[in-house]
């Protein structure tokens, strides 16, 4: 018999509504499989036991009593600690916020907590979203659950890894770069980068406000659908949310033993030159016989501007957006503070220079260099025009494909500590991540199995801007196939 | 034009950051390789090419120009490093 932490979002919700058990015996249950791996993956900054407990009995007393339910009462969920919880301490994995509770929450917790999720904890994260390994956290690394002398990816880490061993059925991160997408794959599960504008930021702590992009983790693709339901929707407090009421999650047609005849599924050219690790290269190879043996054809897209440019231009653009975002950070309104300074410039160089980790500064000092008046024309306007250029590429792609099948990482997740010399090599892992954020697109990750090492292996579904649900119809047909991911064992 | 010590260290002073010299000197080997990688935009012609822009946040939304209560100013206040009633205390301004 299954325990009650393997079952998914809408196993949860059916059971609860049935009274087969209740959202104290489910959080309960995940609370405790959460604590059985923690010692070992540590994906966690902050658990929220006592009120997601108190959360869970107020959903049974609604049961007991047959009031209406949201869609996802009763369902642990965990939050990457760049979102904003009221009350709850929201650190975005640095020490400038380490003690901070929010005054507010982000839309994306007022959705959910509306429809019913019961708040397990907090994830750890790479500071500020910055990092590819979870390991800039200022809270230490996180494990893979896979195997826990591996990174589980960034920078959303913890969520990602949280929901591969069980400790909740769903969770939700931030993609910036590839930080939804990137761990998911490294921890076996789905992860959806949604189309820029599709789901409120608001409350979330920024990096690059016009790359990121909060979305969910799933072990299934009917309960990505559930929880994209919920979060999409049109936010008045984020300028940038488009109001997309008409796209329904919820809504999929069955087509039968070809249920993907007609679509047009494209691999990049200038990607096929760069190497892979064999098992993501042969996963990419199985992938195309399944397209085809569902009805797809297999298309090719040309993106040179993509192949050659987009790794640069991502880092510019972000690094300057992060430099303006994080200028907020100053010691006098909120978070960590000194008391010993002279005045207040050196109160904001001692706040900044302690409380912010080396590749946060990293990343703030080459901001502050690209957009200085001497450089600024050179460099950031510059990648401004390079990105409308990506943008465009990807748009004509689109014009006779439906979406692009293309690696996540180049390889599999390497050990933790293990890192570049050279931070830009480590960058252009990201390759095939960022150009998505570049354009706004949604980009859908996913696990076509395990390595005979017993790591799993995921690839990423890539369309056109507001195409998410095309791509989870997608996925939902792969999932037949490919098989729903596995609980990892978390170090036990 | 590769930056020095002095400049990774100005840089860094714009931006509130004091760096010792085991950070300063990877600062100005990160920055270094930093600009080498964007000075490849230099390869292409993007005399007319705009700014990128998302095609749906072209337009600026807009809504009622309405007041809402906000009602949350003790729990900002409570989070201040210094203050008193509805101030915020900050260090001298005005350097000596």
């Amino acid at each position: 018999m299954m325990e009650l932490y393997e079952l998914g979002v809408r196993e949860i919700v059916e059971g609860i509504r049935e009274k087969r058990f209740s959202a104290l015996e489910v959080f309960d249950e995940c609370l405790g499989r959460a604590l059985a791996c923690e010692g070992k993956v540590s994906a966690l900054i902050t658990a929220t036991a006592d009120t997601g407990r108190a959360h869970a009995r107020q959903i049974d007393g609604y049961v007991a009593k047959g009031e209406p339910l949201g869609p996802l009462a009763g369902v642990p969920v965990i939050l990457k600690d760049n979102i904003c919880t009221h009350g709850i301490r929201t650190t975005a994995g640095s020490r400038i916020l380490g003690r901070w509770a929010p005054p507010y929450s982000a839309t994306v917790w007022d959705l959910l907590s509306s429809a019913g999720a019961v708040l397990l904890g907090k994830s750890n994260m790479d500071e500020f979203a910055m990092g590819n390994t979870c390991g800039t956290s200022a809270f230490g690394p996180t494990a893979n659950p896979w195997d826990v002398s591996r990174v589980p990816g960034g920078s959303s880490g913890g969520s990602a890894a949280s929901v591969a061993a069980g400790y909740v059925p769903f969770a939700l991160g931030s993609d910036t770069g590839g930080s939804i997408r990137q761990p998911a794959s490294y921890c076996g599960i789905f992860g959806l980068k949604p189309t820029y504008g599709l789901v409120s930021r608001y409350g979330l702590i920024a990096y690059g406000s016009s790359l990121d992009q909060i979305g969910p983790f799933t072990r299934s693709v009917e309960d990505m659908e559930l929880i994209m339901h919920v979060l999409a929707r049109h936010d008045p407090k984020d300028s940038t949310s488009v109001d997309k009421s008409e796209i329904d999650f919820t809504r999929r047609e069955s087509k039968g033993e070809k249920p993907l005849k007609g679509k047009r599924v494209a691999l990049v050219k200038e990607f096929q030159d760069f190497t892979l690790d064999p098992p993501i290269a042969d996963a990419i190879k199985r992938l195309i016989r399944i397209f085809e043996e569902m009805g797809a054809e297999i298309a090719q897209v040309s993106l040179p501007t993509v192949a050659r440019y987009a790794v640069a231009c991502y880092y510019a653009i972000a690094a300057s957006e992060a430099h303006t975002n994080l200028a907020r950070f100053d010691g006098v309104r909120y978070g960590y503070t000194v008391t010993t300074a002279a005045g207040l410039r050196d109160m904001f160089e001692e706040v900044r220079s302690k409380g912010f980790g080396a590749e946060v500064k990293s990343r703030i000092i080459a901001g502050t260099c690209l957009t200085e008046p001497v450089r600024s024309e050179e460099y950031y306007v510059a990648a401004t025009r390079v990105r409308t250029l990506i943008a465009e590429e990807f748009r004509k792609a689109f014009e006779n494909v439906d979406c692009i099948l293309q690696p996540v990482t180049p390889s599999l997740p390497g050990k933790i500590g293990e890192s570049d010399e050279d931070a830009m090599k480590g960058y252009e892992s990201d390759l095939y991540t960022l150009p998505v954020n570049m354009a706004g697109l949604p980009g859908f990750s996913f696990c076509t199995g395990y390595s005979d090492s017993g790591l799993p292996v995921g690839l990423q579904l890539v369309g056109p801007r507001w195409s998410d649900k095309n791509l989870l119809n997608m996925g939902f047909e792969l999932e037949k196939v490919l098989g729903a991911p596995k609980i990892a064992r978390g170090g036990n | 034009m590769k930056l020095g010590s002095d400049d990774v260290r100005a840089i860094a002073a714009e931006a509130r950051l004091s760096l010792t010299d085991t950070e300063l000197a990877g600062a100005v080997r990160y920055i270094n390789n930093f600009l080498d990688m964007v000075d490849r935009f230099k390869e292409l012609d993007l005399k007319n090419v705009e700014p990128f822009c998302f095609a749906e946040t072209n337009v600026c939304p807009l809504r009622e120009d309405l007041p809402a209560a906000f009602t949350r100013s003790e729990e900002i206040l409570a989070d201040r490093a210094d203050g008193t009633g509805a101030f915020f205390k900050v260090p001298r301004i005005m350097e000596e």
